[in-house]
C-alpha cells in the first residue's frame, strides 16, 4: 500500500512537472506584480519637489531597493551551481529571479524619474534594461527552441551526428579514389573543410555560403545528371554520398544554430550584469562624491 | 632489387603496421591508381602523379606526369634529381615519402601524415556544440566590460577631480567627471561649464553655501535666523526620518541648494517651488504669534488681500500706511483729478483733445497713455508732470508778446503773485482782444463755453492785481481746480498750494510688472473711467488678479508660485526681483520657451 502510494506519488510528480515560470502557482509573478504596483502607486501619490528624480528621498529609496535586488538577482549565477530542494529550490530561486527581474523595470525606471542623459547614471539604467531584456529573450528561447530542436534532432544524439559525418567522409574518401583529378579535388574540398567554421554569424544565421560540400555536390550532379546512368559509375556513388553528407550537415548546422540561440543570450546577460554592477558602483560613488 | 617501398599505416589504437613491397624495376610510378607501384589513396594525388627513375649513376629522377607537382625537402617542383644515399623527403598530397638507401637499394618509406578529412580530426566534440569556439568566454567579456566601465566612469573622473580641485578654471576640453553630471546646469550657471570643482569643492561633502556665496556675495538672509527657525513648521514623522538620514549623510539643513535645484536642465533656473514658502507661511502666525505678516499658502486660495502703501495724511513728508484694499483706502495726494472727466469720449475734454490732435499725439478723446508714460524698463509709470502731461490744455498763459506766450510759473505761488503784480503795474488790465489772441487755449468744462482760455478765469476784468491774485487761487481759478489751496490770513499775500505727492510703487512687498501684462488693457484692471476723484485708489484687488493667476498647482491660465511676485532674499526696497530676471522671463515667454505657459 505504502509502496503503491509512493509509486503513485512519484508518477504524479512526474506527470505534473511545472516549469520555473509556473512555480508554486505563479507565486513570484504575484509578488513581483504587487511590488511593481506598489512602486507605481507610491510614485503617483508621493509629491516630490520640485519633481521626481533619483536624488529625492523617494528616489534614494527606490534606488536602494533596486541595487539590492540587482545584487540578489546576480547571485543566481552562484546559486545555480549548488543544487538543493524545497522552498528555496533552484526552481523557486529561478522563478523569483525572472519575476523580480521584471519588476526591476518598474523600480529602475521610476528611480530615474524619467530624467535620462549621457551620463553614468543613465548608463547604469540602460545596462540594467539590456540585461533584463536579454533575460526576457532567454526565457522566450527556452520556451520555444527546445521543441524545434527536438524535432530537428529526430532521435539522433550529438555524438551520432558527428559519427555519421565521419562515416560518410570515410566512404567519400574511398569512393572518390577512382575519380579524375578535377572531381577528386571537389571531394577533397568537401573533406578538408571544417563544415561548422566561420564564426558566430554563420552559426546564428545557419548560412554557410562557402560550403564546399554543397558546391561539390552541385557541380558533380551536373555531370551525373547529363551522363547515362550506369550501375557502378564511381561519380554516381560520390554524388549520392555528397547528397547524404549535405543532409547530415543541414541537420547538424540547424542543431548548432538552435543550441547557439539557447546560449547566446547568456553572453549578453552575464557579462552585461557585471558591467551593470561596475556601472552601479560608479553611479553610487559618483553621487556621494559630488554630493 | 632496385626499390623497396615500405608502407606504414596505423591501427585505431595507434600501433604501426609496416608492409614492405620490393620492386625490381628501374622506374616506378606514384599515383592514386591501384596499379601504381606506390599507390596513395589520396585525393590530392593524381591517378598517375609522378615517375621515379633510377639513373645509371645511382641518382633518382622524379618527374611529374600530370598537372600537379610535388614537394622535395619542402620545395614545390615538378621535376627533381636526388641522391638516394643523401636521403630526401618528398610530399605528395597528404603523404610523406622518405627516400634513403640501404645496401644499394632505394628505400621509400610511405606514410600518410594528414588526416583523411576534417571530420576525422581530433576535436572537442562538446565544445563544438557550444559557443566556446566562436565567442570569447563570458568570464573574459564580464571582466573586460567591468574594467572598462570602472576605468572610464570611476577612476578617470576621480582623477580629473583631484587634478583640478584647486584650480579656478579648467582648460576647455572634455573632462571625465562631466560624465557624472545628472543634467545640464541652468543658464545663469552655464558659464561654470565643466568646472565641477566650483561647487563640488570637496569629495564626499555635500555642496555648501560657501560655494554659492563665493559669487553671490550679496545674497541676503530671508529674516532673522532665530525667527526663521521659530517660523518653521515642526517636522512630521517622515520629515524627521529624512532629516535624521540627511544628518547622518552629512547634509546640513537650510542650504541654498535645498531651494535652488541645479542640474535640472538648461534654460532659466526654475522658480523655487511654492512648497518651500508655504511650509512656513501657510500658518505662520501660530508659531510666530507676534508676526505682522499675514498667512499665505497659495495665491489662488490662501493669500490675503493686497495692502498697498497709500498716503493717508499730507505733510512733508506725507504719512504713508499699508491698508488693505478691502478697507477701501483713500489716498491724499494733494491733487484734484477726476479721471472720468478726462476719459470721457464726448465731453469738452474729448473735443479739446480731438482739436489739439496730432502735435500732442491725441486721438478723438484722451486715453491713459496721453498722460501716463511708461518708465524705460516698462515696469511702472513716470510721475505725472504738469508741464509734460497737463499744460497742453491747462496752460498758464498770461499774455502774448510777439509769438511768445508768457506764463505763470507752475509750482511757485510766490512767483505767481509777483508776476501778476508786475503785470498789472506795467499795463494791465488784460483786454478781451488779448484774450482772443490766445488762440486754441480753451479751458474745458461747461462754463468755459465760447470763452477764451486764459490764466485767470471768469468774465470779469480785474482792475486791481489783488483781485486777480485772489481769483487765481480761488474756486474757478487756475490753481484751485487742480490743487488744494491754503489761503493766507486776511491782508497777506502768502497763498500756498499743498504739495503733491505721487506714489511710484503701491505694492512694496510684492513685485508687479506692467510690461508683463501688456496683453491686457488698462481698464481691464483699473476702473479709471468710473472714478470721479483723485483720492480713489484705482488699484485692482486680488480678485481681479485671480481671474488669470492661480496657485502653482492650479488650473488657472497662469499658475503662479510665490516666487513670481515675491523674493526670498529680502533686499532693501523694491524691486524685489531683479529686473533682468523679469525681462528675461518676458523674452522667454514671448518666444514660447517657458514651458508653454501663458505670459
Amino acid at each position: 500500500m505504502d509502496r503503491q502510494a509512493a509509486q503513485s506519488g512519484r508518477v504524479q510528480s512526474d506527470g505534473t512537472h511545472e516549469g520555473f515560470l509556473r512555480h508554486a502557482n505563479f507565486r513570484w509573478l504575484k509578488i513581483a506584480t504587487m511590488i511593481s504596483l506598489l512602486a507605481i502607486v507610491s510614485y503617483l501619490i508621493i509629491d516630490v519637489q520640485p519633481r521626481h528624480n533619483g536624488g529625492s528621498w523617494y528616489g534614494y529609496t527606490l534606488g536602494s531597493i533596486g541595487v539590492l535586488m540587482i545584487l540578489w538577482l546576480s547571485l543566481l549565477g552562484i546559486r545555480k551551481r549548488r543544487m538543493s530542494r524545497g522552498h528555496w529550490s533552484l526552481k523557486a530561486w529561478t522563478s523569483a529571479h525572472a519575476y523580480l527581474g521584471l519588476s526591476l523595470i518598474v523600480i529602475g525606471t521610476l528611480h530615474t524619474g524619467f530624467q535620462l542623459g549621457w551620463n553614468v547614471h543613465t548608463l547604469a539604467y540602460v545596462l540594467m534594461m539590456i540585461v533584463i531584456l536579454s533575460g526576457i529573450w532567454g526565457i522566450s528561447v527556452y520556451a520555444t527552441v527546445p521543441k524545434i530542436m527536438s524535432a530537428n534532432r529526430d532521435q539522433t544524439t550529438e555524438a551520432q551526428m558527428l559519427a555519421s559525418l565521419r562515416s560518410i567522409d570515410r566512404q567519400l574518401h574511398d569512393a572518390a579514389q577512382p575519380l579524375d583529378q578535377n572531381h577528386a579535388e571537389l571531394v577533397r574540398g568537401s573533406l578538408d573543410q571544417d563544415p561548422f567554421g566561420g564564426g558566430i554569424i554563420r552559426r546564428m544565421t545557419n548560412r554557410y555560403p562557402a560550403c564546399q560540400t554543397i558546391a561539390a555536390h552541385e557541380k558533380i550532379m551536373l555531370f551525373t545528371e547529363s551522363a547515362p546512368r550506369t550501375r557502378d559509375d564511381p561519380l554516381e556513388k560520390v554524388a549520392s554520398l555528397l547528397g547524404r553528407k549535405r543532409a547530415i550537415l543541414a541537420r547538424t548546422r540547424k542543431h548548432l544554430q538552435l543550441k547557439a540561440m539557447l546560449e547566446i543570450w547568456l553572453h549578453f546577460h552575464v557579462p552585461l550584469t557585471f558591467a551593470l554592477i561596475a556601472a552601479l558602483i560608479a553611479h553610487i560613488v559618483s553621487v556621494f562624491f559630488y554630493w | 632489387m632496385n626499390f623497396l617501398v615500405r608502407q606504414i599505416s596505423r591501427t585505431s589504437d595507434g600501433r604501426e603496421i609496416i608492409r614492405a613491397y620490393p620492386h625490381d624495376v628501374r622506374e616506378i610510378i606514384v599515383g592514386r591508381e591501384a596499379s601504381c607501384e606506390i599507390h596513395l589513396t589520396d585525393l590530392a594525388v593524381e591517378m598517375r602523379h609522378a615517375r621515379l627513375t633510377l639513373q645509371a649513376n645511382g641518382k633518382l629522377e622524379i618527374a611529374a606526369l600530370a598537372g600537379l607537382g610535388f614537394e622535395v625537402d619542402g620545395r614545390y617542383t615538378s621535376q627533381a634529381i636526388i641522391d638516394p644515399a643523401g636521403g630526401a623527403e618528398m610530399r605528395f598530397g597528404g603523404h610523406l615519402l622518405v627516400i634513403s638507401e640501404e645496401d644499394s637499394v632505394v628505400v621509400i618509406t610511405v606514410e600518410r601524415i594528414e588526416v583523411l578529412s576534417d571530420s576525422t580530426k581530433e576535436r572537442d566534440e562538446i565544445g563544438l556544440f557550444t559557443l566556446r569556439g566562436v565567442l570569447p568566454s563570458r568570464r573574459i567579456m564580464a571582466w573586460t566590460l567591468s574594467v572598462i566601465v570602472l576605468l572610464a566612469l570611476l577612476v578617470l573622473p576621480i582623477y580629473t577631480f583631484y587634478n583640478y580641485q584647486n584650480s579656478e578654471k579648467r582648460p576647455a576640453a572634455f573632462h571625465a567627471d562631466s560624465l557624472w553630471s545628472s543634467g545640464s546646469l541652468s543658464s545663469p550657471h552655464a558659464g561654470l561649464g565643466m568646472n565641477c570643482q566650483s561647487c563640488h569643492t570637496e569629495a564626499f561633502v555635500a555642496v555648501r553655501d560657501s560655494s554659492c556665496v563665493s559669487c553671490h556675495d550679496d545674497a541676503h538672509e530671508h529674516a532673522d535666523p532665530k525667527r526663521l527657525k521659530l517660523a518653521k513648521a515642526p517636522l512630521d514623522w517622515d520629515g524627521k526620518i529624512s532629516r535624521k538620514i540627511a544628518d547622518s549623510f552629512n547634509r546640513p539643513e537650510g542650504r541654498c541648494v535645498e531651494c535652488h535645484n541645479e542640474h535640472e536642465g538648461a534654460g532659466p533656473m526654475e522658480d523655487t517651488k511654492q512648497q518651500f514658502c508655504s511650509s512656513c507661511h501657510t500658518d505662520m502666525n501660530k508659531r510666530l504669534t507676534d508676526t505682522k505678516i499675514a498667512n499665505a499658502g497659495d495665491f489662488g486660495t490662501a493669500h490675503p488681500q493686497f495692502k498697498p502703501t497709500v498716503i493717508t495724511a499730507n505733510g512733508s513728508p506725507p504719512k504713508r500706511e499699508r491698508i488693505s484694499l478691502d478697507q477701501k483706502p483713500v489716498e491724499n495726494s494733494g491733487l484734484k483729478f477726476p479721471h472720468n472727466l478726462h476719459l470721457s469720449q464726448t465731453n469738452g475734454v474729448a473735443r479739446m483733445a480731438g482739436r489739439l490732435g496730432k502735435p500732442f499725439d491725441f486721438g478723438e478723446a484722451l486715453e491713459c497713455k496721453d498722460c501716463h508714460v511708461k518708465t524705460p524698463d516698462g515696469v511702472g509709470f513716470k510721475p505725472i508732470d504738469m508741464e509734460q502731461n497737463c499744460s497742453q490744455c491747462h496752460n498758464l498763459g498770461l499774455e502774448k508778446i510777439g509769438n511768445t506766450v508768457r506764463t505763470l510759473r507752475h509750482g511757485d505761488p510766490k512767483m505767481v503773485v509777483a508776476d501778476l503784480r508786475a503785470f498789472y503795474r506795467s499795463g494791465g488790465p488784460y483786454s478781451v482782444r488779448t484774450q482772443q489772441s490766445m488762440e486754441g487755449r480753451r479751458r474745458p468744462g461747461d462754463y468755459a463755453r465760447s470763452q477764451p482760455y486764459y490764466a485767470y478765469f471768469g468774465s470779469v476784468n480785474y482792475s486791481r492785481a489783488d483781485s486777480a491774485i485772489r481769483a487765481v487761487f480761488s474756486k474757478g481759478g487756475a490753481c484751485y481746480d487742480c490743487h488744494t489751496v491754503i489761503a493766507p490770513p486776511a491782508g497777506s499775500d502768502n497763498w500756498q498750494v499743498q504739495k503733491v505727492y505721487q506714489t511710484s510703487r503701491y505694492m512694496t512687498k510684492g513685485w508687479f510688472d506692467h510690461d508683463a501684462h501688456d496683453t491686457e488693457t488698462c481698464s481691464s484692471c483699473h476702473a479709471a473711467k468710473q472714478s470721479g476723484s483723485a483720492s480713489e485708489l484705482l488699484l485692482p484687488g486680488i480678485k481681479t488678479c485671480r481671474t488669470c493667476h492661480g496657485g502653482e498647482a492650479s488650473n488657472a491660465d497662469v499658475p503662479s508660485s510665490c516666487a513670481m511676485c515675491h523674493s526670498f532674499h529680502a533686499d532693501e526696497g523694491a524691486p524685489w526681483v531683479p529686473k533682468y530676471n523679469m525681462a528675461r522671463k518676458r523674452d522667454l515667454s514671448k518666444t514660447g520657451v517657458e514651458n508653454g505657459k501663458a505670459p
